[in-house]
C-alpha cells in the first residue's frame, strides 16, 4: 500500500512545529513514533497535506521526577524507555505495568507517550484499506453516513484503545499541550472527548508536549490488567488500570480505576474512587466496584471479541485488580 | 545406523539459512529489472454481481499507464485441477466475491497504477450471494457457477464394510457434531510476481509459488504461447503452507500485463490481497458418529462432513476427498461411511493448506474418541493402543501401509509427558491429553492423470569435480534443497560442499510436481538418490578402466577411491572424476521416481486421493492450564512424536515438527477468518491472531524412525503430518482441566467460559432436582 501525498516537515525546534500546525491547522498531521499514523496513512485514513515529525525535538525525551513537582515525562519519550525506566517501575508501577503491555517490543522501541495518547479511535468497521471501506460504503467516521456498531444512531462509537491512559486517569495526571499561546495543563480526563469522530481535544496549532503525575502519586501501588488474545501486538479489548493507597488495617485512603478500550475515551469510573474511599475489602464491596466500571464501560461491537464478554471481563479484571492491591497492601 | 551413512541422520544447516538471516538473499519481490512496471489489480467490492460493463480508457489514458488489461484479454479459464477449470484471471462475466479480479494495470509507479484503478469504471448488477455452505447447497437458483447445481462444488458417498453392523457391534456409540472456522496460511511472504517480455518475444516469469511446473503449463494456456516461449523461475519463498501451491490469480495478472505492455512488469500482493487469494482451510461442519466396543475396539465411523468452498473449485474436490480417506490408515477401523460435499459460497476459495483436507475432521475424530474412551472408563492412551494397524497391511478404503511407528510415537509421547503421573492427577484447572495424526508421504496419483514420473532429477560432475544436481523440487522453506545436496554427497561419498544445485527453473531443470503433500522427500530424494547411484556407477566404471580392475571391486566413501579390501586410498575424488572423464566423456546422469501401481489405491470414484507411498504418523500430548474465570486456555507443553520413517537431517526435521504443532496451536486456540455477510472483517496479521512467541509453549519433538522399505533410505514425510494432532491433544487437555468440551474451533476464552457457566447451570439443576423431589428426577 502507498502513501498518500504530503509534505514532510521536520521542524528543529517546537517554535517551528507550533508554527507549521498554526499555519495547516487540519490539513496538518503529526507523527513522533509512526505506529499508529504510517498504517493509518496506508489505509488512506487520513490525507493531510502536511506530515510534522517531531523526531528532531530532542527536548521533547525525557523522564524527569523531583518529590516536589512530581512526575514529568516528555511526549517523545519512547515507551521502552518509559517501560524500563528503574524511577517509574518503582514508583509508578502500574504505569511501568500498562506501557509494558502495548503492543510488541518493536513498537515500543518506536512508540511514544504522546503517540499513545493521541491514539485514533479504533473500530473493526473503520481500520480497513480504502478497497474494504469502498466496498462497504464507508461508515460515520469516515466516508459514509452509517454506523455499522450501531445503524439507528449518529454517534460514532469507535473505541479508545490505548493502554498508558487508564494507568495514568489512575494516576490523576495532567496532560501538558503547547500551542500558539505556550504551554499549558489540564486534568488528563478532559483532554478526551469521548466522541469517536474527534477524540482529542486540541486546538489549531496545539500539540501534547509532555504528561504531569502529582508528587502524591510517588510509590502508589496499582495495576493494570488487559483483555486481549495475544501477550503480544494487540490492542487492548479492555482494560482495567487501578491504584490504591491503604492504610495498614487495609482501610482504603485513595483509589482510582480507570477503563479503556470499551468507549470513545479512556474514562475514569468515578464512583469507585468514592465508593472505596474509607472501606475495607469484601465481597460485597468488590461486586459494587465491578457494577461501577461496566456503568461507565460499555463495550460495543467495536473489535473481534463480543460485548457480552468483554463486560464481563471488565468486572472480573476490577475485582482482580482490587484484590491483588489489598493483598500486597497487607503483604 | 550412524555409522553406516556419513551425512545422513546427522542435522545439517539448511543451505540457504545464511542468505536468510543476513537478508542477501533474493525473494521475487526483491528483484528488479531495468524498465520494470508495477503491476495492481482491481478487485470487486460486491460478493456477488454480474459485470455488464467495464470502462477502462481513463485509465488507459493516465499519463504513466503502460498496459489495462481485463478478462477479455486473457478469457480462457483454468484451475488446478482438470474438473477444476472455472476461474479467468480477470472475470469478465461475474464477480463471485468481495476482492474477486476484474481489471489490472500496469504503470510507471504504484502510485499511478494505484490512482489508475480508481479511474477504471465498473458497472455491475448486484446478485443474491451465498455465504452460508448449509443454506447455499438448498439454493434452487441464481447459483455461482451455472454448472454448478445446487452450488455444490463435488459431493462423494463412500461406503466400506458395513455401519449399521458395526454400529451394533458398539456398546458405545457417541453422535456429534463439530466445527471448524476458517484459517489461512500467513506465510511471512505475500505473493509477487514479476514476469519479464523480453526482446525474442519470450516471457521470464520469477514467481512466489511451489508449483513451477504448474505455472509453466497454466500460462502457456492462458496466455497461449507454447511452453517453450515461457521460462518459470521460483526463487527465494518466504513460505507457502499451501497458499502458492496453485495458480494465483497475480501470476497470470503480471504475465498478461507483460505481454501487453512488452515491459517487465511486477505485482506484489498487499496483505489483504493474500487474504483475498487465500486458498486456505475451508469452514468445516462434521456430522461424526463412532462406536466402540467395551473393550474399546472401534467398530464403525460414520462421518458426514460440509465444506464451504469459497467461489472457485482449486483444490476443493482433493480436500473433501482426503477428509474421508484419512480417516483410514491411522487406526483399525473395519466399517466406514463418507458423505462428503464440497459446496461454493461467495466467499474467496479455499484449497490446501498445511495437513491438506485431514486436520478438521480428525480434530472432531480424536476429540471424540477420548469422549468415547471416557465413556468406556478406558484411558484414551489405552484407546489408541488397542486400535492400531497391523501394518504392513491395506485398509478398508485402499491405503497401503507399508511403514508403521504410531506404536511408539504413542509409547514415547505419552512417556516423556509423564502420562501416567499426570492423567487425572492434576489439580482443577490443569490438564492433560493426547492424540494422533497421520499424512501423506506425495500423493500416489499426480493431479493431471499421466504416467510421467512425478519427478526427475539431473546430475552432472565437472572438471574440477564440482557437482551440480538439477531438480524441479521447489525448495520453499522446508528443506528440498538441503535434502538433494545430503543425499548426493552420501551417495557419492563426498563433502557436501562440493554439491551445488539449478533448482526450479524450467528451461533447466526437469519436471518435478512441485511441493505440495508433502511429497518432496520422498519423491524427488528417491530421484536425487537414482541419480547419484547412477552418477556413482559412471564414476566407477570409468576409474575400473583406469585401474584395469572390475567397478565391483571399487569403493567411493569420504572424497577417496579405494580398491575393497585395502587400507589406503588409491586416489581421490578429483583424481577418480579425472579418471573417469577420461573413459566416459561428461558425466551427466537422471533419477526419476514414480510410485508404485500398489500405491496408487483403489478403482472406486474418488479412489485416486488419499493413496500415498507412505504414511507418517504423529501421536502428541499436550498439557494446558485454563483459567476458569476468562475461560482463556494456556498451552504449557507439546510433546510431540512423530514418524518419519528416517530423519535425514534431524535438524531440519525437528523444525518442521515444531513449526506443525505451532500452526494447529494457532486454529486450535485463536486463528479464524471472521465473515459478515462475504466480508472479511480481519485481513490484516494485526486482527487475524496468529500466536506470537509469547503464547508458544514449550514443544519437545521425539523423532520415531520406523524405516520406510520405500523411502529414500526410509524416510517418509516431516512437514505437515504433526499439525492435525496437536488440536485435538489440547481440547482433550482442556476436558481434562476443567470438564468442558469445545466441539468448536477456535477454542476461544469466550466459548471455554459459555462452555463452563453452562456446565454450572446444569450441575446446579441437577442438585437441585435430586434434593427437590427425591432423585427421580437424575437419569
Amino acid at each position: 500500500m502507498t502513501l498518500p501525498a504530503f509534505r514532510l516537515e521536520r521542524p528543529a525546534r517546537l517554535a517551528d512545529a507550533v508554527r507549521i500546525l498554526v499555519a495547516h491547522g487540519p490539513e496538518a498531521m503529526i507523527i513522533a513514533g509512526g505506529t499508529d499514523v504510517v498504517p493509518n496513512l496506508q489505509m488512506k485514513l487520513f490525507s493531510p497535506r502536511v506530515v510534522v515529525d517531531l523526531k528532531p525535538l530532542r527536548e521533547l525525551a525525557g523522564i524527569e521526577f523531583t518529590p516536589a513537582s512530581g512526575l514529568r515525562i516528555g511526549a517523545m519519550t519512547t515507551l521502552t524507555a518509559i517501560m524500563q525506566s528503574s524511577l517509574v517501575r518503582s514508583k509508578f508501577p502500574v504505569l511501568a505495568s500498562a506501557v509494558g503491555t502495548i503492543a510488541g517490543p518493536l513498537q515500543r522501541n518506536m512508540g511514544t507517550l504522546g503517540g499513545n495518547l493521541c491514539l485514533e479511535t479504533r473500530c473493526r468497521w473503520y481500520n480497513q484499506s480504502q478497497f474494504w471501506r469502498n466496498a462497504l460504503g464507508g461508515c460515520l467516521k469516515l466516508e459514509g453516513d452509517v454506523c455499522h456498531v450501531a445503524p439507528a444512531g449518529k454517534f460514532c462509537w469507535a473505541a479508545w484503545s490505548g493502554d498508558a491512559a487508564p494507568a495514568l486517569l489512575a494516576l490523576d495526571a495532567e496532560i501538558e499541550i503547547t500551542g500558539p499561546a505556550g504551554a499549558r495543563r489540564m486534568p488528563l480526563g478532559d483532554f478526551y472527548t469521548n466522541d469517536g469522530m474527534s477524540r482529542i481535544a486540541l486546538a489549531r496549532g496545539e500539540m501534547v508536549t509532555a504528561i504531569h503525575v502529582p508528587p502524591r502519586m510517588a510509590g502508589r501501588r496499582g495495576v493494570y490488567h488487559k483483555l486481549r488474545i495475544r501477550n503480544s501486538i494487540d490492542y487492548p479489548l479492555a482494560g482495567v488500570a487501578v491504584t490504591m493507597d491503604a492504610d495498614a488495617q487495609g482501610v482504603c485512603r485513595e483509589a482510582r480505576v480507570a477503563v479503556s478500550a470499551v468507549n470513545p475515551a479512556p474514562l475514569l469510573v468515578k464512583e469507585a474512587g468514592e465508593l472505596l474511599t474509607g472501606r475495607r475489602p469484601s465481597a460485597e464491596l468488590m461486586e459494587e466496584i465491578a457494577h461501577a466500571a461496566i456503568s461507565t464501560g460499555k463495550p460495543l461491537t467495536t473489535s473481534a471479541s463480543t460485548p457480552v464478554y468483554r463486560r464481563e471481563m471488565l468486572k472480573l479484571f476490577t475485582r482482580r485488580a482490587l484484590e491483588e492491591l489489598w493483598q500486597n497492601g497487607r503483604a | 545406523m550412524a555409522a553406516k551413512y556419513t551425512l545422513i541422520g546427522k542435522p545439517m544447516p539448511m543451505t540457504d539459512a545464511k542468505s536468510k538471516v543476513t537478508g542477501q538473499g533474493l525473494y521475487t519481490d526483491d528483484i528488479s529489472v531495468p524498465g520494470m512496471l508495477v503491476g495492481r489489480i482491481l478487485h470487486s467490492p460486491h460478493a456477488h454481481a454480474l459485470i455488464r460493463r467495464i470502462d477502462t480508457a481513463r485509465a488507459a489514458a493516465l499519463p504513466g499507464v503502460k498496459a489495462v488489461v481485463t478478462g477479455l484479454d486473457a478469457p480462457k479459464p483454468y484451475g488446478i485441477l482438470p474438473v477444476g477449470h472455472d476461474e479467468q484471471v480477470l472475470q469478465s462475466g461475474k464477480a463471485r466475491y468481495i476482492g474477486d479480479n476484474i481489471a489490472a494495470v500496469a504503470a510507471t509507479s504504484a502510485e499511478i497504477a494505484e490512482h489508475a484503478l480508481s479511474l477504471i469504471e465498473v458497472d455491475y448488477e448486484v446478485l443474491p450471494a451465498f455465504f452460508d455452505p448449509r443454506e447455499s447447497m438448498k439454493a434452487a437458483a441464481g447459483w455461482i457457477h451455472d454448472t454448478k447445481p445446487n452450488n455444490i462444488e463435488k459431493e462423494y458417498h463412500h461406503h466400506f464394510g458395513n455401519v449399521d453392523e458395526g454400529f451394533a457391534q458398539a456398546q458405545f456409540v457417541r453422535e456429534e457434531s463439530y466445527y471448524a472456522g476458517e484459517v489461512t496460511h500467513a506465510a511471512m511472504e505475500p505473493h509477487s510476481t514479476l514476469a519479464i517480455w523480453e526482446p525474442d518475444q519470450r516471457m521470464t516469469v520469477y514467481s512466489s509459488t511451489q508449483v513451477p511446473y504448474y505455472l509453466h503449463r497454466t500460462l502457456s494456456d492462458v496466455c497461449e504461447m507454447p511452453m517453450s516461449q515461457i521460462r518459470v523461475i521460483k526463487p527465494l519463498i518466504g513460505g507457502g503452507f499451501g497458499g502458492k501451491s496453485e495458480i494465483i490469480p497475480l501470476e497470470v495478472a503480471a504475465a498478461v500485463l507483460a505481454k501487453k505492455a512488452k515491459r517487465p512488469v511486477k505485482i506484489t500482493y498487499t496483505r489483504e490481497e493474500v487474504f483475498y487469494a487465500h486458498r486456505g482451510r475451508p469452514i468445516t461442519y462434521v456430522d461424526l458418529k463412532v462406536g466402540l466396543t467395551r473393550e474399546g475396539k472401534i467398530t464403525a465411523v460414520a462421518a458426514r462432513v460440509v465444506q464451504d468452498g469459497g467461489a472457485y473449485c482449486g483444490y476443493g474436490p482433493v480436500t473433501v476427498l482426503y477428509s474421508g480417506a484419512l480417516l483410514g490408515a491411522i487406526y483399525d477401523i473395519p466399517n466406514v461411511k463418507y458423505d462428503g460435499f464440497r459446496v461454493l459460497t461467495n466467499k474467496p476459495a479455499c484449497g490446501a493448506m498445511r495437513g491438506h483436507g485431514t486436520v478438521n475432521v480428525r480434530f472432531a475424530f480424536e476429540a471424540m474418541l477420548d469422549a468415547l474412551a471416557h465413556d468406556a472408563g478406558i484411558d484414551p492412551v489405552d484407546v489408541r493402543r488397542r486400535n492400531l494397524l497391523n501394518a504392513p497391511c491395506i485398509t478398508v478404503n485402499g491405503l497401503r501401509v507399508t511403514s508403521y511407528g504410531l506404536p511408539e510415537c504413542i509409547e514415547r509421547a505419552t512417556e516423556h509427558a509423564g502420562w501416567n503421573d499426570k492423567k487425572g492427577k492434576l489439580p482443577r484447572g490443569r490438564g492433560i491429553g493426547m492424540a494422533c495424526s497421520h499424512y501423506v508421504s506425495g500423493a500416489a496419483n499426480p493431479i493431471v492423470r499421466s504416467n510421467i514420473p512425478h519427478t526427475t532429477v539431473n546430475i552432472k560432475v565437472d572438471r574440477d569435480a564440482s557437482i551440480t544436481v538439477f531438480t524441479g523440487a521447489a525448495e520453499i522453506g522446508q528443506g528440498s534443497d538441503t535434502m538433494h545436496v545430503q543425499l548426493t554427497a552420501e551417495v557419492l561419498g563426498v563433502r557436501p560442499d562440493r554439491v551445488h544445485l539449478v533448482v526450479a527453473d524450467t528451461d533447466l531443470t526437469p519436471i518435478d510436481l512441485g511441493s505440495y503433500s508433502s511429497r518432496v522427500t520422498f519423491m524427488a530424494g528417491n530421484a536425487c538418490i537414482a541419480a547419484a547411484k547412477n552418477m556413482r556407477e559412471q564414476i566407477l566404471a570409468g576409474v575400473a578402466k583406469k585401474l584395469g580392475c572390475e567397478a565391483s571391486e571399487l569403493d567411493l566413501r569420504e572424497e577417496q577411491l579405494f580398491v575393497k579390501g585395502e587400507s589406503a586410498a588409491r586416489m581421490n575424488f578429483d583424481q577418480a572424476i579425472a579418471a573417469a572423464l577420461e573413459f566416459q566423456g561428461g558425466l551427466v546422469a537422471r533419477g526419476t521416481y514414480q510410485p508404485p501401481e500398489t500405491a496408487r489405491g483403489g478403482k472406486f470414484k474418488g479412489a485416486g486421493v488419499g493413496p500415498s507411498p507412505s504414511y507418517s504418523y504423529s501421536a502428541q500430548v499436550a498439557e494446558v492450564s485454563v483459567d476458569v474465570e476468562t475461560g482463556r486456555v494456556t498451552v504449557e507443553s507439546i510433546v510431540a512424536a512423530h514418524d518419519c520413517g528416517r530423519a535425514l537431517n534431524p535438524l531440519t526435521v525437528e523444525g518442521q515438527i515444531e513449526g506443525s504443532v505451532y500452526m494447529g496451536l494457532g486454529q486450535a486456540l485463536q486463528e479464524e477468518m471472521i465473515w459478515e455477510n462475504g466480508r472479511l472483517m480481519n485481513p490484516t496479521l494485526l486482527e487475524y491472531r496468529i500466536p506470537s512467541t509469547l503464547e508458544t509453549p514449550e514443544i519437545e519433538s521425539i523423532i520415531i524412525e520406523s524405516i520406510d522399505p520405500e523411502g529414500p533410505f526410509g524416510a517418509k514425510e516431516a512437514g505437515e503430518g504433526s499439525l492435525a494432532a496437536t488440536i485435538p491433544a489440547i481440547a482433550n487437555a482442556i476436558y481434562d482441566a476443567v470438564g468442558v468440551r469445545i466441539n468448536s474451533l477456535p477454542i476461544t476464552p469466550e466459548k471455554v467460559l459459555a462452555a463452563l457457566q453452562e456446565k454450572q447451570k446444569r450441575e446446579r439443576a441437577a442438585a437441585t432436582n435430586m434434593s427437590g423431589n427425591g432423585g427421580g428426577g437424575a437419569r
